[in-house]
Parts: C-alpha cells; structure tokens; sequence
C-alpha cells in the first residue's frame, strides 16, 4: 500500500532536518510509541501501540535510519515490526523529503508500507484513516518541539 | 485461544468486572462484531462480560410520544414492537433493513451503537429522530446526543468505564414525516453503499418547519447534512429547491473508496439518495 503525506512545519529547514533524523527524538513526536532504544549505527528497536475502535495492536519492532542525503533534504527510514499477540507483520519503507518554504519547511513522506496477517482484516480505507491521522499529529508535535 | 465469559445480573455487577479486568474485558450482548473480529483474531480479551441477563438493560417503553429502547434488545424486537412502529414506522423500517432475520434475532441496539461501523443503518435513522444514549459508570449517568456519539470508525464517544444502557428518542413534532433510504447495489443483505434517513415537517404555509437529514456509509461516522437542512428550513420544498439542497451534501460528507464504491461514486449516491428521500418526504 503506498501512502504519500505532506505537512507544513513553522519552522526552518535546517532544524527540522535535524529533528527528523533524530529517530529517537523523531519517534516521540508519532502518538502510541514507547521507548525506543539503539539497537545499532543508525538502528533502534521499538514498540508503537495502535488502536483502532476496540483492537489495540502492539506492533514490536525495528527502525533504521537507511539514507541520508542533508544537502537534498532527503532521508529514508525502514520499520520492521510484528504484533506477536494479535499475528500480523508491518514491514514500511519511508522517504522523507525537506522542502524549503521560506520561514517554514515542507515535510513530505511517501510510504510503502506491506501489511500481512491478521492486521490486514482491517483493509486499506480504515488503515489509510489511521496512517493519516498518525501523520497529522507527527507533524503537529515536530512543530510544537521546534517552537 | 479462550476466554471467560461473566454473566452479571445487575449494571453496577458488570461495571465492577470492567473495573476489575479494565483493557482486559469486552462487553458483548448479541455478540455479532464480537465474534467476527475474535475468530478474525483482532480481539483477544481474557474475559468477556455478557449483558444480556440484566434485565434493566431490556425492554422498550413510550411514554408522552417519547420512546425508550434498553441496549440489550435486538434488532427482530424493535423490528417488531408496537411501541416503535406507533412512534415512527420508519423506524420499523430502518431495523428491518437490517442484514438478514437471523443477524437481526441476535445483534443488539446497544451494541450496533457501540460498535460506530459507519455503514450500520440505525444510526442515521436515530440521529435524524434526534435520538440520545444514556450511559452509565460508577461516577453517575450522562446522556449523549446521538450525533455525538461517533468519533470515528469504530470508535464512540463514550468512556472505558462506561456501559451503553438505553436509546431515547424524543417525542416527535405533530406531522413529522420520516424515512430511511439505503441504497444497495450487490445484495439485499449488505451494508449500504450510502444510506439517508430524513424526518421533516411543514409549517401551516407549507415551508419546512423543521428537518434533519443524516447518512450511513459517508465518512468515518454516521453524518449530520447539516448543509442539506439549512437550504430547506424555511424554504418551500419544491423539486428545485429540493435539487439544490441535495447537491449541497458535497460539504456535509466525507466517504472514502471501499468495495461498496469509490469516493467520488458515494459523493454522486448520496446526492441521489439524499433528493429522493426528501422528494419522498414532500409529497
């Protein structure tokens, strides 16, 4: 499933860029997910909590940093995670890109993300919902941080 | 994979085990959403507390043109009540509708409302009635407007320490008129691709007094058009004015694609289904 977001951030390119490629600091700004520890250069292990109406998903799992490229404003990241309880696997590889916007920045994410097992009942619109609702309020807090 | 299952007699019973087992429990009545998302494996709760023994979460009572309907009556019941389809048949009608005979001898109101599918036909038809849920935890009672009650796809407004308990729905002007419309396009026992429910009704000159129109099937929750409504209040319904209302549902809905259709064709459905219930309605 490809999911693409776009986000204004108040603030500038520079000091967004270094927040979002702060996984860790990045990682407290996305609603649902506890701590997240190095696992590795430029790798973490994570664990965010969904819940979707009565179903809560524990998704358990790894995030690394894949590429940077600061100068284009371009990082990709890759998760990895499982819900071991429910069943179901979420495998996302995501490309952030910075645009300058005068005193504020664009932040753009395209996402591939695979679903597999039990998650995948849900379908596409409902999951859709919630990728998007989790990106609103990422870039809410990104620019709520850098305030 | 195995749960227990607890049959309390009272409310205030049940509201202890939620206390006790917290994120652990799950309510269930008819047990119908239950069960497809457990065997599905989306729902994995150690205890399961079931509501149907508490008679005070039963039986339906009108009383001064208002009727109340308890959480735990099914949908075959309101179906066929006498108090409900003296209150409004398009009410009757709206649970009829409902999926199959042996779906609706099962699932529950209490648990339709709490289960917030978007697709569901008794919301609309409640929220155009302008119909509240009573709900009950240990700190006390509160009533919610039904159109209040969805926040978002399967997700209400109500709290984790509360229990669903009844439906109002208030005494209607003299001369409302009522409907329910869903329209289903592959079987008869689907959930809708879009559905309106409108009530209305005329002044003495024939202007619209008063009118509600909500939808099924447009958006993460069950929709107020309020839109819809503020180009009709006061107007003359003629089918030109009628037209121009429905068309303005483009601001009050949100659909999204699933198999029952895309976007775009649900924004084209509800236009459609929102001007002939409403020409159904005036004539």
């Amino acid at each position: 499933m490809k999911l693409s977001h776009t986000a204004l951030v108040r603030a500038p390119r520079a000091r967004v860029w270094k927040l979002v490629t702060d996984v860790p600091a990045a990682a407290r700004c996305v609603p649902g997910v506890a701590a997240v520890t190095p696992s590795g250069t430029g790798k973490y292990k994570g664990s965010l909590l969904v819940q979707l109406g009565p179903v809560r998903l524990v998704l358990d799992g790894d995030v690394a940093l894949t590429a940077t490229d600061e100068a284009a404003g371009k990082a990709s990241v890759r998760a990895d995670a499982k819900d071991s309880r429910l069943g179901g696997t979420v495998r996302a590889t995501m490309d952030l890109a910075l645009v300058d916007r005068g005193e504020d920045t664009e932040l753009r994410i395209t996402s591939d993300v695979q679903i597999a097992g039990r998650i995948g009942e849900f379908g596409q619109p409902v999951i859709q919902r919630k990728a998007d609702q989790l990106m609103t309020q990422f870039a809410e807090c990104l620019a709520r941080t850098l305030a | 994979m195995t749960y227990d299952y607890h049959e309390p007699e009272t409310v205030a019973a049940a509201l202890d085990l939620l206390a006790r087992y917290g994120e652990d429990a799950h309510f269930v009545a008819g047990a119908t959403a239950f069960t497809l998302l457990w065997r599905q494996g989306l729902l994995r709760p150690g205890h399961v507390i079931g509501l149907r023994r508490i008679a005070a979460l039963g039986g339906i009572t009108s009383a001064g043109g208002a009727l109340a309907i308890g959480a735990t009556v099914t949908h075959r019941a309101i179906e066929r009540s006498a108090e409900v389809a003296g209150y409004c048949p398009a009410l009757t009608r709206t649970f009829a509708s409902v999926a199959t005979v042996r779906v609706r001898n099962q699932a529950t109101l209490g648990g339709n409302l709490a289960h917030a599918d978007p697709a569901q036909d008794p919301p609309p038809m409640l929220i155009a009635l302008g119909a509240e849920v009573v709900a009950k935890s240990a700190a006390g009672e509160r009533t919610i407007p039904l159109d209040e009650l969805f926040v978002d796809v399967f997700t209400t407004s109500l709290r984790a320490d509360e229990i669903l308990t009844s439906v109002r729905c208030p005494a209607l002007a003299k001369g409302t008129r009522a409907t329910y419309l869903k329209f289903l396009p592959r079987t008869a026992d689907d959930y809708a691709t879009v559905s309106v429910a409108a009530t209305l009704r005329f002044a003495e000159d024939r202007r619209v007094a008063g009118v509600r129109v909500a939808l099924g099937g447009c958006g993460p929750t069950p929709l107020r058009a309020r839109s819809v409504e503020a180009a009709l209040q006061g107007a003359w319904p003629d089918p030109r004015r009628i037209a121009d209302a429905a068309a303005r549902i483009d601001a009050d809905i949100a659909p999204f694609d699933d198999v029952r259709g895309s976007a775009a064709y649900k924004r084209d459905m509800a236009r459609v289904w929102t001007e002939r219930a409403l020409t159904e309605l005036v004539s």
